[in-house]
Protein backbone atom coordinates (compact mmCIF):
# COMPACT_ATOMS: atom_id res chain seq x y z
CA UNK A 1 0.00 0.00 0.00
CA UNK A 2 2.62 2.75 0.97
CA UNK A 3 4.03 4.63 -2.07
CA UNK A 4 7.56 5.74 -2.92
CA UNK A 5 7.01 9.34 -1.98
CA UNK A 6 5.40 8.75 1.01
CA UNK A 7 7.35 10.24 4.26
CA UNK A 8 8.46 6.98 6.01
CA UNK A 9 11.65 7.49 4.64
CA UNK A 10 12.56 10.53 5.27
CA UNK A 11 10.15 11.56 8.37
CA UNK A 12 11.22 12.17 12.11
CA UNK A 13 10.04 10.67 14.87
CA UNK A 14 8.07 14.19 15.89
CA UNK A 15 6.33 14.24 12.67
CA UNK A 16 5.57 10.36 13.18
CA UNK A 17 4.07 11.22 16.83
CA UNK A 18 1.93 14.17 15.75
CA UNK A 19 0.42 11.41 12.70
CA UNK A 20 0.07 8.76 15.06
CA UNK A 21 -1.79 11.16 17.62
CA UNK A 22 -4.28 12.62 15.20
CA UNK A 23 -5.20 8.97 14.52
CA UNK A 24 -5.72 8.48 18.16
CA UNK A 25 -7.71 11.56 18.34
CA UNK A 26 -10.07 10.59 15.34
CA UNK A 27 -10.45 6.48 16.60
CA UNK A 28 -11.43 8.10 19.67
CA UNK A 29 -14.30 10.63 17.92
CA UNK A 30 -15.58 7.74 15.75
CA UNK A 31 -15.07 4.79 18.74
CA UNK A 32 -16.70 7.06 21.86
CA UNK A 33 -20.13 6.04 21.32
CA UNK A 34 -19.72 2.54 20.11
CA UNK A 35 -17.41 2.34 23.54
CA UNK A 36 -20.16 3.75 25.60
CA UNK A 37 -23.32 1.60 24.12
CA UNK A 38 -20.56 -1.40 24.76
CA UNK A 39 -20.65 -0.68 28.33
CA UNK A 40 -23.77 0.27 29.35
CA UNK A 41 -25.06 -3.30 27.49
CA UNK A 42 -23.04 -4.74 29.90
CA UNK A 43 -24.25 -2.70 33.15
CA UNK A 44 -26.89 -3.48 35.51
CA UNK A 45 -29.95 -0.65 36.12
CA UNK A 46 -29.04 0.68 38.82
CA UNK A 47 -24.95 0.80 37.62
CA UNK A 48 -26.40 2.63 34.91
CA UNK A 49 -27.71 5.41 37.18
CA UNK A 50 -24.35 5.90 39.50
CA UNK A 51 -21.33 5.68 37.21
CA UNK A 52 -20.11 7.52 34.49
CA UNK A 53 -21.52 5.40 31.28
CA UNK A 54 -17.86 5.34 29.54
CA UNK A 55 -16.63 3.42 32.82
CA UNK A 56 -16.23 -0.35 32.52
CA UNK A 57 -18.85 -2.40 34.30
CA UNK A 58 -17.88 -2.91 37.81
CA UNK A 59 -20.08 -6.71 37.51
CA UNK A 60 -20.48 -7.44 34.05
CA UNK A 61 -24.23 -8.81 33.60
CA UNK A 62 -25.73 -10.63 30.04
CA UNK A 63 -29.31 -9.60 31.66
CA UNK A 64 -29.76 -6.58 29.14
CA UNK A 65 -28.50 -9.09 26.25
CA UNK A 66 -31.11 -11.69 27.26
CA UNK A 67 -34.18 -9.15 27.83
CA UNK A 68 -33.33 -7.70 23.75
CA UNK A 69 -32.73 -11.19 22.42
CA UNK A 70 -36.30 -12.46 24.35
CA UNK A 71 -38.21 -8.93 22.35
CA UNK A 72 -35.92 -9.23 19.24
CA UNK A 73 -35.60 -12.74 19.05
CA UNK A 74 -38.40 -13.67 15.94
CA UNK A 75 -37.47 -10.48 14.46
CA UNK A 76 -33.93 -11.29 13.69
CA UNK A 77 -35.35 -14.10 12.43
CA UNK A 78 -37.34 -12.60 9.98
CA UNK A 79 -34.20 -10.28 8.93
CA UNK A 80 -31.73 -12.96 8.81
CA UNK A 81 -34.94 -14.97 6.30
CA UNK A 82 -35.50 -11.57 4.18
CA UNK A 83 -31.75 -10.49 3.99
CA UNK A 84 -30.25 -13.87 2.84
CA UNK A 85 -33.35 -14.22 0.08
CA UNK A 86 -33.51 -10.65 -0.77
CA UNK A 87 -29.95 -10.37 -1.59
CA UNK A 88 -29.91 -13.56 -3.52
CA UNK A 89 -32.66 -11.74 -5.98
CA UNK A 90 -30.46 -8.90 -6.38
CA UNK A 91 -27.41 -9.93 -6.40
CA UNK A 92 -28.61 -12.29 -9.37
CA UNK A 93 -30.50 -10.27 -11.35
CA UNK A 94 -27.61 -7.67 -11.13
CA UNK A 95 -24.75 -9.96 -12.24
CA UNK A 96 -27.22 -11.12 -14.72
CA UNK A 97 -27.69 -7.66 -16.07
CA UNK A 98 -23.70 -7.10 -15.29
CA UNK A 99 -22.96 -9.65 -17.38
CA UNK A 100 -25.01 -8.57 -20.40
CA UNK A 101 -24.55 -5.42 -20.64
CA UNK A 102 -20.58 -5.69 -20.17
CA UNK A 103 -20.48 -8.80 -22.91
CA UNK A 104 -22.97 -8.03 -25.30
CA UNK A 105 -23.72 -5.68 -27.63
CA UNK A 106 -27.28 -4.81 -28.31
CA UNK A 107 -29.14 -1.80 -29.79
CA UNK A 108 -29.99 0.26 -27.11
CA UNK A 109 -28.21 -1.21 -24.46
CA UNK A 110 -26.59 2.03 -23.39
CA UNK A 111 -30.02 3.67 -22.60
CA UNK A 112 -31.14 0.27 -20.72
CA UNK A 113 -27.51 0.54 -18.44
CA UNK A 114 -28.57 4.36 -17.78
CA UNK A 115 -32.02 3.17 -17.27
CA UNK A 116 -31.16 0.93 -14.94
CA UNK A 117 -28.54 1.97 -13.02
CA UNK A 118 -30.27 6.08 -12.21
CA UNK A 119 -32.33 4.31 -10.32
CA UNK A 120 -29.50 3.61 -7.42
CA UNK A 121 -30.44 7.77 -6.80
CA UNK A 122 -33.84 7.20 -6.46
CA UNK A 123 -35.43 8.66 -3.21
CA UNK A 124 -37.77 5.98 -1.81
CA UNK A 125 -40.13 8.62 -0.81
CA UNK A 126 -41.43 9.02 -4.17
CA UNK A 127 -42.17 5.48 -4.95
CA UNK A 128 -43.72 4.24 -1.12
CA UNK A 129 -47.27 4.77 -2.10
CA UNK A 130 -47.14 3.10 -5.42
CA UNK A 131 -44.90 -0.04 -3.74
CA UNK A 132 -47.66 0.40 -0.63
CA UNK A 133 -50.51 -0.23 -3.18
CA UNK A 134 -48.44 -3.04 -4.94
CA UNK A 135 -47.46 -5.12 -2.31
CA UNK A 136 -51.45 -5.03 -0.93
CA UNK A 137 -52.80 -5.98 -4.10
CA UNK A 138 -50.85 -8.86 -4.55
CA UNK A 139 -51.69 -9.70 -0.74
CA UNK A 140 -47.94 -9.51 -0.04
CA UNK A 141 -48.68 -6.87 2.59
CA UNK A 142 -46.91 -7.95 5.99
CA UNK A 143 -45.51 -11.04 4.24
CA UNK A 144 -41.22 -11.98 4.52
CA UNK A 145 -41.91 -12.39 0.56
CA UNK A 146 -43.31 -9.16 -0.29
CA UNK A 147 -40.69 -7.34 1.53
CA UNK A 148 -37.97 -10.30 -0.24
CA UNK A 149 -39.62 -9.12 -3.21
CA UNK A 150 -39.46 -5.23 -2.63
CA UNK A 151 -35.88 -5.55 -1.40
CA UNK A 152 -34.32 -7.78 -4.34
CA UNK A 153 -36.02 -5.42 -6.96
CA UNK A 154 -34.41 -2.07 -5.09
CA UNK A 155 -30.77 -3.79 -5.43
CA UNK A 156 -30.90 -4.11 -8.87
CA UNK A 157 -29.47 -0.52 -10.01
CA UNK A 158 -26.19 -0.88 -7.87
CA UNK A 159 -25.85 -4.38 -8.66
CA UNK A 160 -25.70 -3.83 -11.73
CA UNK A 161 -23.25 -0.89 -11.61
CA UNK A 162 -20.78 -3.45 -9.52
CA UNK A 163 -21.26 -6.39 -11.81
CA UNK A 164 -20.59 -4.66 -15.05
CA UNK A 165 -17.74 -3.02 -13.82
CA UNK A 166 -16.34 -6.20 -12.19
CA UNK A 167 -17.50 -8.24 -15.10
CA UNK A 168 -15.77 -4.94 -17.59
CA UNK A 169 -12.55 -6.04 -16.06
CA UNK A 170 -12.42 -8.99 -17.54
CA UNK A 171 -11.08 -9.86 -20.51
CA UNK A 172 -13.35 -9.98 -23.31
CA UNK A 173 -11.36 -12.30 -25.22
CA UNK A 174 -11.50 -14.97 -22.37
CA UNK A 175 -15.12 -14.95 -22.83
CA UNK A 176 -14.78 -15.35 -26.59
CA UNK A 177 -12.20 -18.02 -26.89
CA UNK A 178 -14.74 -20.05 -24.53
CA UNK A 179 -17.64 -19.26 -26.92
CA UNK A 180 -15.64 -20.38 -29.79
CA UNK A 181 -14.79 -23.60 -28.15
CA UNK A 182 -18.79 -23.88 -28.48
CA UNK A 183 -20.14 -23.34 -25.18
CA UNK A 184 -23.07 -20.96 -24.80
CA UNK A 185 -23.42 -17.45 -23.21
CA UNK A 186 -25.37 -19.52 -20.27
CA UNK A 187 -22.59 -22.25 -19.93
CA UNK A 188 -19.69 -19.42 -20.37
CA UNK A 189 -20.87 -17.70 -17.74
CA UNK A 190 -20.80 -20.63 -14.89
CA UNK A 191 -17.68 -22.32 -16.59
CA UNK A 192 -15.33 -19.06 -16.87
CA UNK A 193 -17.02 -15.76 -15.75
CA UNK A 194 -18.48 -17.09 -12.10
CA UNK A 195 -15.22 -18.94 -10.87
CA UNK A 196 -12.64 -15.65 -12.45
CA UNK A 197 -14.72 -13.47 -10.43
CA UNK A 198 -15.08 -14.65 -7.07
CA UNK A 199 -13.98 -11.73 -5.37
CA UNK A 200 -16.28 -9.50 -7.00
CA UNK A 201 -19.09 -11.71 -6.12
CA UNK A 202 -18.20 -12.03 -2.90
CA UNK A 203 -17.85 -8.37 -2.35
CA UNK A 204 -21.26 -7.96 -3.94
CA UNK A 205 -22.92 -10.45 -1.84
CA UNK A 206 -21.32 -8.21 1.33
CA UNK A 207 -22.53 -5.24 0.32
CA UNK A 208 -25.90 -5.87 -0.23
CA UNK A 209 -26.69 -7.91 2.55
CA UNK A 210 -26.00 -4.98 4.83
CA UNK A 211 -28.07 -2.93 2.57
CA UNK A 212 -30.69 -5.01 3.00
CA UNK A 213 -30.28 -5.90 6.88
CA UNK A 214 -29.63 -2.40 7.95
CA UNK A 215 -32.77 -0.81 6.18
CA UNK A 216 -35.61 0.33 8.06
CA UNK A 217 -38.29 2.44 6.03
CA UNK A 218 -39.25 -0.78 3.70
CA UNK A 219 -39.75 -2.65 6.96
CA UNK A 220 -41.65 0.42 8.63
CA UNK A 221 -44.50 0.39 5.71
CA UNK A 222 -44.77 -3.14 4.14
CA UNK A 223 -43.86 -4.95 7.28
CA UNK A 224 -46.32 -5.51 10.06
CA UNK A 225 -46.29 -8.12 12.97
CA UNK A 226 -45.92 -10.96 11.33
CA UNK A 227 -43.00 -9.81 9.04
CA UNK A 228 -41.73 -7.27 11.22
CA UNK A 229 -37.70 -7.08 10.79
CA UNK A 230 -34.95 -6.49 13.13
CA UNK A 231 -34.36 -3.03 12.66
CA UNK A 232 -38.33 -1.99 13.41
CA UNK A 233 -38.39 -4.25 16.32
CA UNK A 234 -35.42 -2.39 17.87
CA UNK A 235 -36.86 0.92 17.39
CA UNK A 236 -39.89 -0.23 18.48
CA UNK A 237 -37.76 -1.64 21.60
CA UNK A 238 -36.40 2.18 22.05
CA UNK A 239 -40.06 3.40 22.61
CA UNK A 240 -41.14 0.95 24.45
CA UNK A 241 -38.31 0.27 27.51
CA UNK A 242 -37.50 4.31 27.25
CA UNK A 243 -35.60 4.13 30.53
CA UNK A 244 -33.84 0.76 30.31
CA UNK A 245 -30.87 1.41 28.59
CA UNK A 246 -28.72 -1.68 28.97
CA UNK A 247 -31.45 -3.26 27.37
CA UNK A 248 -31.57 -1.00 24.82
CA UNK A 249 -27.42 -0.78 23.87
CA UNK A 250 -27.51 -4.87 24.15
CA UNK A 251 -30.46 -4.51 21.38
CA UNK A 252 -28.59 -2.64 19.67
CA UNK A 253 -25.48 -4.61 19.54
CA UNK A 254 -28.08 -7.46 18.39
CA UNK A 255 -29.17 -5.86 15.39
CA UNK A 256 -25.66 -4.57 14.51
CA UNK A 257 -24.13 -8.21 15.23
CA UNK A 258 -24.06 -9.44 12.04
CA UNK A 259 -22.69 -7.10 10.48
CA UNK A 260 -19.92 -6.35 13.04
CA UNK A 261 -19.28 -9.81 11.93
CA UNK A 262 -19.14 -9.79 8.67
CA UNK A 263 -16.69 -6.24 9.39
CA UNK A 264 -13.94 -8.29 11.25
CA UNK A 265 -14.52 -11.33 9.38
CA UNK A 266 -14.65 -9.90 5.97
CA UNK A 267 -13.50 -6.53 6.26
CA UNK A 268 -11.48 -5.89 3.03
CA UNK A 269 -14.33 -6.96 0.71
CA UNK A 270 -16.69 -4.46 2.73
CA UNK A 271 -14.70 -1.84 1.94
CA UNK A 272 -14.09 -2.81 -1.59
CA UNK A 273 -17.87 -2.67 -2.09
CA UNK A 274 -18.07 0.63 -0.68
CA UNK A 275 -15.33 1.41 -2.78
CA UNK A 276 -16.94 0.14 -5.69
CA UNK A 277 -20.59 1.67 -5.01
CA UNK A 278 -19.21 5.25 -5.29
CA UNK A 279 -16.65 4.38 -8.21
CA UNK A 280 -19.47 6.24 -10.62
CA UNK A 281 -17.61 9.17 -11.44
CA UNK A 282 -13.98 8.48 -10.39
CA UNK B 1 -15.92 -3.95 -26.17
CA UNK B 2 -16.27 -6.33 -29.06
CA UNK B 3 -19.35 -8.08 -30.71
CA UNK B 4 -19.46 -11.34 -29.76
CA UNK B 5 -22.61 -12.55 -31.48
CA UNK B 6 -20.74 -13.71 -34.53
CA UNK B 7 -22.20 -15.39 -36.97
CA UNK B 8 -20.29 -18.15 -37.06
CA UNK B 9 -21.06 -19.05 -33.49
CA UNK B 10 -24.84 -19.24 -33.89
CA UNK B 11 -24.49 -22.65 -35.75
CA UNK B 12 -22.44 -24.41 -33.15
CA UNK B 13 -24.97 -23.67 -30.43
CA UNK B 14 -27.25 -25.63 -31.89
CA UNK B 15 -26.23 -28.56 -29.78
CA UNK B 16 -26.03 -27.51 -26.42
CA UNK B 17 -29.14 -29.39 -25.17
CA UNK B 18 -32.10 -28.25 -23.78
CA UNK B 19 -31.02 -24.41 -22.98
CA UNK B 20 -30.33 -24.28 -27.08
CA UNK B 21 -33.49 -22.33 -26.99
CA UNK B 22 -32.19 -20.49 -24.42
CA UNK B 23 -28.72 -19.89 -25.97
CA UNK B 24 -30.42 -18.54 -29.54
CA UNK B 25 -32.22 -15.89 -27.73
CA UNK B 26 -28.78 -14.99 -25.85
CA UNK B 27 -27.07 -14.95 -29.11
CA UNK B 28 -29.56 -13.11 -31.35
CA UNK B 29 -31.55 -10.81 -28.75
CA UNK B 30 -29.30 -10.34 -25.75
CA UNK B 31 -31.93 -7.64 -24.83
CA UNK B 32 -34.58 -10.36 -23.66
CA UNK B 33 -32.70 -11.97 -21.49
CA UNK B 34 -32.44 -9.18 -19.67
CA UNK B 35 -36.49 -8.29 -19.51
CA UNK B 36 -37.06 -9.71 -16.36
CA UNK B 37 -35.16 -7.41 -14.55
CA UNK B 38 -35.87 -4.78 -16.70
CA UNK B 39 -39.44 -5.09 -16.62
CA UNK B 40 -38.82 -5.17 -12.79
CA UNK B 41 -37.32 -1.61 -12.76
CA UNK B 42 -39.38 0.14 -14.93
CA UNK B 43 -42.80 -0.85 -13.15
CA UNK B 44 -40.81 -0.62 -9.74
CA UNK B 45 -38.92 2.47 -10.37
CA UNK B 46 -40.22 4.82 -13.20
CA UNK B 47 -44.04 3.15 -13.06
CA UNK B 48 -43.78 4.00 -9.07
CA UNK B 49 -42.34 7.83 -10.01
CA UNK B 50 -45.05 8.42 -12.04
CA UNK B 51 -47.78 6.50 -10.22
CA UNK B 52 -47.01 8.58 -7.24
CA UNK B 53 -47.03 11.90 -9.45
CA UNK B 54 -50.71 10.99 -9.88
CA UNK B 55 -51.22 10.56 -6.50
CA UNK B 56 -50.50 14.14 -5.93
CA UNK B 57 -53.10 15.51 -7.78
CA UNK B 58 -55.53 12.53 -7.45
CA UNK B 59 -59.08 12.69 -4.87
CA UNK B 60 -57.19 9.65 -3.06
CA UNK B 61 -58.06 11.20 0.74
CA UNK B 62 -58.56 8.34 3.07
CA UNK B 63 -57.56 4.89 3.14
CA UNK B 64 -59.08 3.44 0.34
CA UNK B 65 -57.59 4.59 -2.84
CA UNK B 66 -59.01 6.59 -5.03
CA UNK B 67 -57.59 8.00 -8.87
CA UNK B 68 -60.11 10.35 -9.96
CA UNK B 69 -58.12 13.55 -11.58
CA UNK B 70 -58.53 16.38 -8.88
CA UNK B 71 -56.16 18.69 -9.29
CA UNK B 72 -53.18 20.68 -8.21
CA UNK B 73 -54.70 21.85 -4.52
CA UNK B 74 -52.66 19.71 -2.83
CA UNK B 75 -49.57 21.43 -3.64
CA UNK B 76 -51.34 24.57 -3.40
CA UNK B 77 -52.59 23.24 0.09
CA UNK B 78 -48.51 22.18 1.03
CA UNK B 79 -46.74 25.52 -0.40
CA UNK B 80 -49.03 27.44 2.18
CA UNK B 81 -48.10 25.43 4.81
CA UNK B 82 -45.37 26.68 7.43
CA UNK B 83 -44.35 23.02 8.39
CA UNK B 84 -43.67 22.25 5.13
CA UNK B 85 -41.34 24.74 4.80
CA UNK B 86 -39.80 24.06 8.19
CA UNK B 87 -39.14 20.44 6.64
CA UNK B 88 -37.92 21.81 3.69
CA UNK B 89 -35.21 23.94 5.79
CA UNK B 90 -34.40 21.53 7.63
CA UNK B 91 -33.73 18.93 4.52
CA UNK B 92 -31.45 21.47 3.23
CA UNK B 93 -29.31 21.94 6.49
CA UNK B 94 -28.31 19.18 6.28
CA UNK B 95 -26.01 19.61 3.50
CA UNK B 96 -24.20 21.23 6.40
CA UNK B 97 -22.28 17.68 6.62
CA UNK B 98 -21.16 18.24 3.44
CA UNK B 99 -18.19 20.75 3.99
CA UNK B 100 -17.46 19.22 7.48
CA UNK B 101 -17.49 15.81 5.86
CA UNK B 102 -15.04 16.97 3.11
CA UNK B 103 -12.71 18.30 5.46
CA UNK B 104 -12.62 15.70 7.78
CA UNK B 105 -12.43 13.80 5.21
CA UNK B 106 -9.80 15.38 3.23
CA UNK B 107 -7.32 15.60 6.23
CA UNK B 108 -8.20 11.39 7.43
CA UNK B 109 -7.18 10.51 3.48
CA UNK B 110 -3.83 12.93 3.53
CA UNK B 111 -2.93 11.19 7.22
CA UNK B 112 -3.48 7.88 5.91
CA UNK B 113 -1.84 7.97 2.84
CA UNK B 114 1.30 8.98 4.63
CA UNK B 115 1.98 5.25 4.68
CA UNK B 116 2.21 4.97 8.58
CA UNK B 117 2.40 1.24 10.04
CA UNK B 118 -1.52 0.25 10.77
CA UNK B 119 -2.99 2.55 8.23
CA UNK B 120 -5.45 0.03 6.87
CA UNK B 121 -6.59 -0.73 10.64
CA UNK B 122 -7.79 2.91 11.15
CA UNK B 123 -9.18 2.90 7.83
CA UNK B 124 -11.24 0.32 8.64
CA UNK B 125 -11.95 1.73 12.60
CA UNK B 126 -13.09 5.36 10.98
CA UNK B 127 -15.33 3.61 8.47
CA UNK B 128 -17.22 1.27 10.99
CA UNK B 129 -19.74 3.74 11.77
CA UNK B 130 -20.99 4.08 8.28
CA UNK B 131 -21.71 0.03 8.19
CA UNK B 132 -23.83 0.21 10.66
CA UNK B 133 -27.77 0.31 10.33
CA UNK B 134 -28.96 4.10 11.01
CA UNK B 135 -31.10 2.43 13.66
CA UNK B 136 -28.21 1.13 15.25
CA UNK B 137 -26.74 4.55 15.14
CA UNK B 138 -29.58 5.79 16.17
CA UNK B 139 -30.09 4.34 19.37
CA UNK B 140 -26.52 4.87 20.24
CA UNK B 141 -26.98 8.76 19.32
CA UNK B 142 -29.97 8.58 21.42
CA UNK B 143 -28.26 7.43 24.68
CA UNK B 144 -25.17 9.38 23.65
CA UNK B 145 -27.29 12.86 23.77
CA UNK B 146 -29.61 12.05 26.77
CA UNK B 147 -29.66 14.78 28.51
CA UNK B 148 -29.74 13.40 32.59
CA UNK B 149 -26.91 10.83 32.12
CA UNK B 150 -26.02 10.01 28.83
CA UNK B 151 -22.72 10.21 27.68
CA UNK B 152 -21.76 12.98 26.05
CA UNK B 153 -22.98 15.26 29.39
CA UNK B 154 -21.63 12.63 31.76
CA UNK B 155 -18.23 13.17 29.61
CA UNK B 156 -17.91 16.33 29.78
CA UNK B 157 -19.02 17.04 33.74
CA UNK B 158 -16.22 14.53 34.37
CA UNK B 159 -13.80 16.77 32.13
CA UNK B 160 -14.77 19.81 34.19
CA UNK B 161 -16.83 21.15 31.28
CA UNK B 162 -19.97 21.20 32.56
CA UNK B 163 -21.03 24.47 30.97
CA UNK B 164 -21.31 22.70 27.96
CA UNK B 165 -23.65 20.11 28.73
CA UNK B 166 -26.56 20.20 25.90
CA UNK B 167 -30.11 19.35 25.54
CA UNK B 168 -29.29 17.91 22.25
CA UNK B 169 -32.34 16.43 20.78
CA UNK B 170 -34.45 17.32 23.15
CA UNK B 171 -34.49 21.17 22.38
CA UNK B 172 -36.12 22.44 19.72
CA UNK B 173 -32.83 24.45 18.77
CA UNK B 174 -30.48 21.91 19.22
CA UNK B 175 -31.97 19.30 17.61
CA UNK B 176 -30.95 19.96 13.79
CA UNK B 177 -26.91 20.48 15.21
CA UNK B 178 -27.31 17.37 17.28
CA UNK B 179 -28.59 15.41 14.45
CA UNK B 180 -25.84 17.16 11.94
CA UNK B 181 -22.93 16.02 14.27
CA UNK B 182 -24.17 12.41 14.59
CA UNK B 183 -24.40 12.71 10.69
CA UNK B 184 -20.74 14.24 10.15
CA UNK B 185 -19.93 11.32 12.70
CA UNK B 186 -21.56 8.29 10.23
CA UNK B 187 -20.03 10.06 6.58
CA UNK B 188 -16.80 11.55 7.32
CA UNK B 189 -15.12 7.68 7.39
CA UNK B 190 -16.67 7.14 4.28
CA UNK B 191 -15.73 10.36 2.61
CA UNK B 192 -12.32 10.07 3.88
CA UNK B 193 -12.17 6.52 1.80
CA UNK B 194 -13.91 8.25 -1.60
CA UNK B 195 -10.89 10.60 -1.61
CA UNK B 196 -7.87 8.51 -0.25
CA UNK B 197 -8.65 6.07 -3.32
CA UNK B 198 -8.71 9.11 -5.46
CA UNK B 199 -5.23 9.62 -3.78
CA UNK B 200 -4.15 6.65 -4.51
CA UNK B 201 -5.44 6.26 -8.26
CA UNK B 202 -3.00 9.08 -9.01
CA UNK B 203 -0.21 8.43 -11.13
CA UNK B 204 3.32 7.93 -8.98
CA UNK B 205 5.66 9.35 -11.55
CA UNK B 206 3.96 13.20 -11.41
CA UNK B 207 4.71 12.58 -7.14
CA UNK B 208 8.19 11.66 -7.94
CA UNK B 209 9.03 14.04 -10.57
CA UNK B 210 8.48 16.83 -8.37
CA UNK B 211 9.72 15.16 -5.18
CA UNK B 212 13.20 15.12 -7.63
CA UNK B 213 12.74 18.70 -8.11
CA UNK B 214 12.60 19.52 -4.41
CA UNK B 215 9.00 20.12 -4.06
CA UNK B 216 7.73 20.23 -0.21
CA UNK B 217 5.26 17.81 0.80
CA UNK B 218 2.61 20.59 1.47
CA UNK B 219 3.68 22.12 -2.23
CA UNK B 220 3.01 18.40 -3.53
CA UNK B 221 -0.43 18.01 -2.01
CA UNK B 222 -2.12 21.60 -3.30
CA UNK B 223 -0.49 21.93 -6.62
CA UNK B 224 -0.66 18.19 -7.59
CA UNK B 225 -2.73 16.05 -5.62
CA UNK B 226 -5.95 18.38 -4.74
CA UNK B 227 -6.14 19.29 -8.02
CA UNK B 228 -6.93 15.80 -9.37
CA UNK B 229 -9.59 15.20 -7.05
CA UNK B 230 -12.15 16.79 -8.73
CA UNK B 231 -13.86 13.42 -9.14
CA UNK B 232 -13.69 12.48 -6.39
CA UNK B 233 -14.97 15.19 -4.91
CA UNK B 234 -17.65 15.58 -7.06
CA UNK B 235 -18.65 12.15 -5.94
CA UNK B 236 -18.36 12.35 -2.06
CA UNK B 237 -20.50 15.48 -2.67
CA UNK B 238 -23.34 14.03 -4.82
CA UNK B 239 -23.68 10.83 -2.57
CA UNK B 240 -23.61 12.94 0.48
CA UNK B 241 -26.38 15.29 -0.44
CA UNK B 242 -28.45 12.10 -1.71
CA UNK B 243 -28.14 10.63 1.75
CA UNK B 244 -29.37 14.05 3.18
CA UNK B 245 -32.45 14.47 1.26
CA UNK B 246 -32.90 10.87 1.76
CA UNK B 247 -32.10 10.87 5.15
CA UNK B 248 -35.32 9.07 7.25
CA UNK B 249 -33.87 6.35 9.08
CA UNK B 250 -31.62 8.04 11.65
CA UNK B 251 -33.90 11.01 12.49
CA UNK B 252 -36.72 8.50 12.52
CA UNK B 253 -35.24 6.31 15.39
CA UNK B 254 -33.88 9.71 17.17
CA UNK B 255 -36.24 11.71 17.58
CA UNK B 256 -39.44 11.10 14.78
CA UNK B 257 -39.09 14.65 13.37
CA UNK B 258 -39.62 16.11 17.15
CA UNK B 259 -39.57 18.15 19.36
CA UNK B 260 -42.62 19.53 17.71
CA UNK B 261 -41.36 19.96 14.38
CA UNK B 262 -38.06 20.60 15.40
CA UNK B 263 -36.55 18.05 13.41
CA UNK B 264 -38.91 17.54 10.21
CA UNK B 265 -37.66 16.45 6.77
CA UNK B 266 -39.04 16.19 3.68
CA UNK B 267 -38.95 12.50 4.14
CA UNK B 268 -40.14 12.08 7.40
CA UNK B 269 -42.83 14.78 6.70
CA UNK B 270 -43.99 12.86 3.59
CA UNK B 271 -43.78 9.40 5.92
CA UNK B 272 -46.27 11.23 8.86
CA UNK B 273 -48.75 12.58 6.50
CA UNK B 274 -49.14 9.20 4.46
CA UNK B 275 -49.01 6.82 6.84
CA UNK B 276 -49.93 7.87 9.71
CA UNK B 277 -52.66 10.92 8.89
CA UNK B 278 -53.39 8.81 5.73
CA UNK B 279 -53.57 11.78 3.61
CA UNK B 280 -52.35 9.97 0.71
CA UNK B 281 -52.59 12.16 -1.84
CA UNK B 282 -50.76 15.20 0.07
CA UNK B 283 -47.86 12.76 0.88
CA UNK B 284 -47.54 11.78 -2.59
CA UNK B 285 -47.12 15.81 -3.34
CA UNK B 286 -44.30 16.34 -0.70
CA UNK B 287 -42.69 13.22 -2.14
CA UNK B 288 -42.74 14.89 -5.96
CA UNK B 289 -41.02 18.01 -4.11
CA UNK B 290 -37.98 15.48 -2.59
CA UNK B 291 -37.79 14.28 -6.09
CA UNK B 292 -37.56 17.84 -8.16
CA UNK B 293 -34.69 18.16 -5.27
CA UNK B 294 -33.50 15.22 -6.43
CA UNK B 295 -33.38 15.33 -9.96
CA UNK B 296 -32.00 18.75 -10.06
CA UNK B 297 -28.92 17.55 -8.41
CA UNK B 298 -28.86 14.11 -10.31
CA UNK B 299 -29.76 15.07 -14.13
CA UNK B 300 -26.79 17.14 -14.13
CA UNK B 301 -24.11 14.65 -12.60
CA UNK B 302 -25.66 11.51 -14.39
CA UNK B 303 -25.11 13.52 -17.51
CA UNK B 304 -21.63 14.28 -17.33
CA UNK B 305 -20.76 10.57 -15.61
CA UNK B 306 -22.32 8.56 -18.32
CA UNK B 307 -21.40 10.93 -21.45
CA UNK B 308 -18.06 9.28 -21.34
Amino acid sequence: MSKMYTITSSQGWLTKAILYGLLVIMTVFYLLPLWGALTTSLKTDTEIDTTNPLTLPRDPTSKGYIDAYEYLRRSLLNSLIMTLCGTFGAVSLGAMCGYVLSKFRFKGDNLVFLLITAGIFLPYQAILIPLFQTIRTLGLYDSLLGLILTHAVYGIPIMTLMFRAFYGELPTSLVQQAMTDGSGPWRTYWKVVLPSTKIATVTAVIFQFTAIWNELLFGLVIGGPNSMPATVALNSLTGTLSAQWNVQMAGAMWVAAPVLFLYIVLGRYLVRGYMAGSVTAV
Amino acid sequence: MNRLMEPELTSSSASSGSWGWFTGIFRRHPFWVLIIPIGLVLYFVYGGLLWNVWVSISNWKGLAPSFGFEGFGQYSKMFGSYVFWIAVKNTLLLFLIIPFCLGLGAAIAVVLDQGLRGSSIFRSLFLLPFALSFVVTGTIWSWMYNPSNGILNALLHAMGLGALQGTWYTAQETVMWSIILAMIWQFSGYTALILLAGIKSIPEVQIRAAMLEGASKLRIYSRIVFPQLKGPVATAVVILMMYSLRSFDFIWVLTEGGPGFGSYTLSIYMYKQTFLATRFAYGAAVATVLLGIVLVIVVPYVYRTYRR
